[in-house]
């Protein structure tokens, strides 16, 4: 499907569509493709990568919430060379923007994993995850101190070649805006926001956490508004003036959810939970998109970026 | 590409009936669309659907349990697994015709919602996912073994046997708390006490075990078939047990097993997000063969696990 009112360019890559899958709701990709066309996308995030293989959290590792989900997986992953070997073959034959989320434990594992990677030509660029809240090393450590941020975000820059480095931030620090700065400052050529929000669901009879991990990343409907305005934050206040497109994300089910990140500033929106329930979602609002940009007269989705009045 | 079949998908049901069999247990029976059918065809016990049930309602209040009042307020959103208890494939002139049958437990805010289910009423489905029980090519005699609300794959498991295998002998063991938590019909049967109407049906001879002694033997249902095990010999070489239940059930059939040598496929259960690899949530501990240890999916590779791959853990 070619939608030319939907073509984007974000950081220099010329997306499909203004719609990508979020990490780790969408694997390696070969699971989505049984159940929709990869070419609707704009692109595919990845599962996070480690150099190591990583086991992740025991169970149980998710908890339905109200509007919502709690999930604590713990970043498990194949690591960087069973990746290479089994997965890169399969991406190579997708017809859609691939970008791998980066985990790491040190600041010289993440650079180790993006070195490798860089060179590969099925991938069009990297996440930085620096703001996953299930994992006692590495993850929000970095993501809540700018100084780090910093560091982190420069030393992968200067590995990933050409390819742009996105760096998906998380919503729990005071100012968000202060983390946003610290990322574009050091070389982010993409923001993307939020990652979850740390929160816990206890259950009562037993007295103790239902995860395993005791605490869980929330995402899902439930925090979409707290998502909105923050991408609506960092627009005014950073990436707007320095001209770094943001990804928004967090609980968008809906075509009118996404049109509301779009208005708010974000330049593309990735699609998570909703994958869960339906695993063709993130095609499925693609497509009412274009019947919106129709509708409404838009000739190019970017009209709409930062609309809000 | 285009012509070839699918594994999995979703699709479209009705819902042909909705049924209490006694307290919070239901039986719900759902015919599916051509495409459904299609991918349901082929599909073996121990397999599973995810249903969507965010857009059911609650049915009227004075008809949620007491006890799920105040669970039943929350909002559905994930998809719900629920393997079958029979599923009846008629071939028609336009291709296969599948009906499915869940037995369903009411115990939170999906399945209160499911109990509103009517006839005719559409739902979603994905599936078929996971990976069955495996019939192994000698196989003379099987030994099935269910607790609870781990029962309804093992009667789907009872009539395919009988259906596809007819030489092979096949036994069920079924273990619950007590009399009331046996999710089938129970009845008085005219020499030989209880008896489950589902396995007497078809024509599969049920030992009944409950915790309390309420029916049948009592204890535990492993111990059930441990004294069956002591009285009557089986040949490891063309004997199986197949086995779904709590994961401390499952971990004891299979140190059952081990003891007798027989081979055991365990089903598992776990929480999970997608039903198809996405969400990472559903994982089972298991053996490498280089002895260690590691995680599998319990919808992708599982939920039927060979039980000398598992490191169970109670719950």
């Amino acid at each position: 499907m070619e939608n030319a009112t939907l073509k984007t360019d974000f950081a220099g890559l010329t997306l499909a569509a203004p719609v990508m899958t979020a990490s780790g709701t969408c694997g390696y990709a070969d699971e989505l493709a049984e159940f929709m066309d990869m070419s609707a996308l704009g692109a595919l995030i990845t599962k996070s990568i480690s150099i190591e293989p990583r086991p992740g959290n025991p169970t149980p590792r998710i908890v339905e919430t109200n509007s919502g989900m709690l999930n604590a997986i713990g970043l498990a992953n194949m690591g960087l060379e069973r990746f290479l070997e089994e997965k890169i073959p399969i991406l190579e034959q997708l017809n859609t923007k691939i970008l791998v989320n980066l985990a790491g434990k040190s600041i010289d594992e993440y650079v180790a994993v993006a070195e490798r990677l860089a060179t590969e030509k099925a991938i069009d660029g990297f996440e930085l995850n620096i703001s996953c809240p299930n994992v006692k090393k590495g993850g929000i450590t970095f993501g809540t101190d700018p100084v780090l941020i910093g560091e982190i975000t420069s030393a992968v820059k200067a590995v990933c070649h050409n390819k742009p480095l996105m760096v998906k931030l998380t919503p729990t620090v005071t100012d968000i805006s202060v983390t946003a700065k610290a990322a574009v400052e050091a070389g982010a050529d993409a923001l993307s926001l939020i990652n979850t929000f740390t929160a816990m669901v206890i259950d009562i009879e037993k007295r103790k956490p239902v995860l395993a991990n005791r605490t869980g990343g929330l995402s899902g409907p439930a925090i979409k508004p707290i998502a909105v305005y923050l991408v609506n934050k960092v627009y005014n206040e950073v990436a707007k003036d320095a001209d770094i497109p943001i990804l928004g994300t967090g609980g968008i089910m809906t075509v009118s959810d996404t049109i509301e990140f779009i208005i708010a500033g974000a330049s593309a929106v990735a699609i998570g939970t909703a994958t869960f329930m339906n695993p063709d979602a993130a095609e499925k609002i693609t497509h009412g998109l274009a019947e919106y940009c129709k509708q409404k007269g838009i000739s190019q989705i970017s009209e709409l970026v930062g609309s809000l009045r | 590409m285009q012509n070839e079949m699918p594994k999995k998908g979703q699709f479209q049901a009705r819902v042909l009936s909705n049924q209490q069999i006694r307290r919070c247990y239901y039986r719900l029976n759902m015919q599916f669309d051509a495409f459904g059918s299609r991918l349901f065809e082929k599909v073996t016990p121990g397999q599973f659907l995810e249903l969507d049930l965010s857009s059911v309602s609650l049915p009227a209040p004075s008809l949620v349990p007491e006890n799920l009042k105040d669970k039943s307020t929350r909002p559905v959103m994930l998809r719900r697994p629920f393997s079958f208890s029979d599923v009846i494939v008629t071939p028609t002139a336009d291709g296969p015709c599948v009906k499915v049958e869940i037995l369903y437990c009411v115990l939170g805010p999906a399945t209160v919602r499911m109990m509103s289910l009517k006839k005719g009423d559409p739902v979603n489905i994905l599936g078929p996912l996971g990976n069955g029980f495996s019939v192994p090519d000698n196989l003379t005699h099987a030994l099935l073994i269910a607790g609870g609300m781990g029962s309804p794959p093992i009667l789907h498991l009872a009539s395919y046997l009988k259906h596809h295998y007819p030489n092979v002998e096949v036994l069920s063991f079924i273990g619950a708390r007590n009399i009331e938590d046996l999710p089938f019909s129970v009845r008085i049967g005219n020499f030989k006490g209880l008896v489950l109407d589902e396995f007497e049906s078809i024509r599969v001879p049920s030992h009944i075990a409950t915790d309390d002694g309420s029916a049948g033997f009592d204890g535990f249902v492993t111990d059930c078939m441990r004294h069956w095990l002591e009285d009557n010999p089986v040949d490891p070489a063309t004997t199986a047990v197949f086995s779904c239940g709590p994961e401390p059930m499952l971990a004891s059939t299979a140190k059952l097993a081990k003891d007798y040598a027989l081979p055991c496929q365990v089903s598992m259960e776990r929480m999970m997000a997608c039903g198809i690899g996405l969400c990472q949530s559903c994982v089972v501990d298991t053996k490498t063969d280089s002895g260690g240890s590691e995680y599998k999916l319990c919808c992708k590779n599982g939920p039927v696990f060979d039980a000398e791959t598992v490191n169970f853990h109670g719950e």
